[in-house]
């Protein structure tokens, strides 16, 4: 009888031990819309990268896959006599796809040494837009620089000098100070193309991560087609230059509109919008309107065409390598070296729900890790062997809790120790997903401890009870 | 403290390795020197977990608390170091309180048992430090083919919490059960 007893206790015993392994993660990571959390399935992706120059123009080829070509972006759907928005950012994908797929690559001169180490981890200030303690609009409308003075209506990306306080998103330093840090180079160049607001149009966006994340000076490529006062678009198809003067919008949410179609709408083939054109249900105009943009904002064009097809998209950006606004831009040199980091969004994601990279080296003529190709004429080859970058979803992680007490290596930031030392890509996407459910996890994790302990106290318990000393 | 820490861990590691060679081959052989190597099982359990307390102990004077509970391999090793550390103490009082009977008929091969989970614990946890230091082996690339990705916490959702709870009474209970039939010689 004790012998069975002995059996049954260690049948139990290790019953509990498996049970723990087979269900162990589960039960508190998952989609919590209210606190803007959606994990993405896949964590990784990768990313190929060309570049070359001909010693006047630099170009970047980027092809990275996508299960479909996210082309579109937020609409105007009529609906019961209305004109109503779709596609406004949720966390994770947008569901009827409205988010078009990017491409973005932040680039320094070593001005901002930081981000050569830890890449777009230094622009990732406290409550950003899209994380669970997010800024509000409110406040970011209201602050007297960033929201009064730029206009800006969330919290963006910010270098980390350009704040008093690195924990604190408001804590601007004054703007003399900003200005000095400008003149030093103190901001990252970034590439932003978009498939909706500014490839039809055949630019990428040329912006720039200072105090926040801002356009360079110039004319953007797209404008908002909503007029406030009534209510209705600005802006509706040229019927007699693309076919009609709408989308419809089963159309575009069962695939039947593709890159070869009209999906966008380009002020120079648009009419001013006419109510009384005999709308019907379904009647569908894209909520942006794309135009050439101007001045420094119109420094970075698609070279040939940015397609997808076959699950990836394929990207040729080309730029002059001194665009003569060294305020705006990174200046670049036959025989210069700088550091770039690249992302990507795709499947209608926005915000914080992209792929990033850590930073790698680019050296025009120099060791580095990406080597553009030196051709001569005006458009590359393209014969040389990709750079093959990983990306991974970086969930929510400030710069602040990096150096704070809660990141075992903050001592290493502060020693100017490289992530690539210490993290992997594949590490970083599962750190920054705990990073989401932080308490939660910990409370768990206490729980499963004490709860280990009390089974090995019970099990010894059994053990002795059981076993009959001579 | 880290480099204390690292070399306080080889003084458990050493002697709960040792221990359980020496439960293994007691396990299998009645012979004489099986018998020696028993008797110095208990010293050697004893100082293993005198050891291991104290590279516990020097261990979370690492790091802050609020560092090493906010990182998944921080947990992960705590976690373990602390399931290790129980695990062996477990081993030591049953050969301990139990004696030479812990050798009669199968219980010794549930002690062999015990004894190899006990240096997977151990191997695990010493994985997991070696992440914490920045030196990896394969044993995370096993575990990880096994279901755990080692750089997520270790954690159990709250129905096996309470499964587990369930076990330990269960466990309790039987052994009540079986020391009260004992007795009666049912």
């Amino acid at each position: 009888m004790q012998r069975i007893s002995l059996y049954a206790a260690l049948v139990i015993f290790l019953g509990a031990l498996g049970l723990s392994w087979l269900t162990h993660g589960n039960g508190v990571v998952r989609d919590d819309p209210k606190h803007h959390i959606s994990i993405p399935k896949q964590l990784t992706v990768p990313l190929e990268v060309w570049a070359a120059y001909n010693g006047t123009d630099v170009f970047f080829r980027y092809r990275w896959p996508a299960p479909n070509a996210g082309i579109f972006h937020d609409m105007l759907r009529y609906t019961n006599g209305a004109w109503v928005t779709q596609g406004e950012a949720v966390p994770g994908s947008q569901p009827e796809g409205l988010h078009e797929d990017r491409v973005a690559m932040m680039m320094d001169d070593g001005s901002v040494p930081e981000f050569g180490r830890y890449g777009g981890y230094v622009t990732i200030g406290k409550s950003l837009t899209g994380f669970s303690d997010e800024a509000s609009s409110r406040d970011v409308k209201n602050h007297p620089y960033l929201g009064k003075k730029l206009g800006l209506d969330e919290s963006t990306k910010y270098l980390p000098d350009t704040r008093k306080d690195l924990s604190d998103w408001a804590a601007v330093v004054p703007e003399t100070e900003q200005d000095r840090l400008r003149a030093a180079g103190y901001f990252l160049d970034l590439w932003h193309w978009r498939a909706h607001r500014g490839a039809p149009v055949g630019y990428s966006d040329d912006q720039l991560v200072g105090v926040a994340r801002l356009g360079d000076s110039g004319r953007g490529a797209y404008a908002t087609n909503w007029d406030r006062e009534r209510k209705q678009p600005r802006l509706m198809l040229d019927a007699a230059k693309v076919g009609k003067a709408a989308l419809n919008w089963d159309d575009i949410t069962q695939g039947r509109v593709g890159q070869d179609d009209v999906y966008y709408l380009r002020e120079d083939q648009a009419l001013p919008f006419d109510p009384n054109a005999g709308w019907k249900e379904g009647d569908t105009i894209p909520r942006r309107i794309l135009r050439l943009p101007q001045g420094s904002r119109a420094d970075i064009s698609i070279a040939g065409r940015a397609r997808w097809e076959n699950g990836f998209w394929d990207v040729t950006l080309q730029r002059k390598m001194d665009t003569g606004k060294p305020l705006e831009d990174k200046i670049l040199r036959d025989g210069g070296a700088y550091q770039v980091a690249f992302a990507i969004h795709r499947q209608a994601t926005g915000g914080r729900w992209h792929y990033v990279s850590l930073p790698y080296t680019v050296g025009f003529g120099r060791r580095a890790e990406i080597q553009p190709t030196y051709f001569q004429g005006d458009a590359p080859d393209w014969h040389q062997t990709p750079f093959r970058a990983t990306l991974f979803y970086p969930g929510q992680v400030s710069w602040p809790h990096l150096n704070s007490a809660s990141h075992a290596g903050a001592e290493r930031i502060k020693a100017g120790v490289p992530v690539r030392y210490r993290h992997t890509e594949e590490q970083l996407a599962h750190y920054g997903i705990e990073a989401e459910f932080a308490e939660a996890i910990k409370t768990q994790w206490r729980l499963t401890l004490l709860a280990g302990i009390g089974l090995l106290a019970a099990f010894g318990i059994a053990l002795n009870l059981l076993i009959q000393r001579k | 403290m880290d480099a204390y820490h690292v070399v306080l861990v080889h003084f458990p590691i050493a002697l709960w390795m040792t221990a359980a060679l020496a439960i293994l081959w007691r396990a299998a052989s009645a012979g004489p020197l099986a018998l020696a190597v028993d008797r110095a099982l208990v010293p050697l359990l004893a100082l293993g977990l005198l050891a291991g307390v104290l590279a516990f102990l020097v261990g979370t004077q690492v790091w802050p608390w609020e560092t090493i509970s906010a990182t998944p391999l921080g947990r992960n090793h705590v976690l373990l170091a602390a399931w290790t550390t129980a695990y062996w103490a477990l081993l030591l009082v049953t050969r301990w309180l139990k004696g030479d009977a812990v050798w009669e008929g199968f219980t010794r091969w549930i002690m062999a048992g015990l004894a190899l989970v006990g240096s997977i614990l151990l191997g695990i946890t010493g994985t997991l430090g070696g992440h914490l230091v920045g030196i990896h082996t394969h044993v995370s690339d096993a575990l990880r083919m096994l279901g755990w990705e080692v750089f997520t916490t270790f954690y159990v959702p709250t129905p096996t919490l309470m499964a587990i709870g369930g076990a330990a009474i269960a466990l309790i209970a039987l052994g009540l059960v079986g020391r009260s039939r004992a007795r009666r010689g049912t």
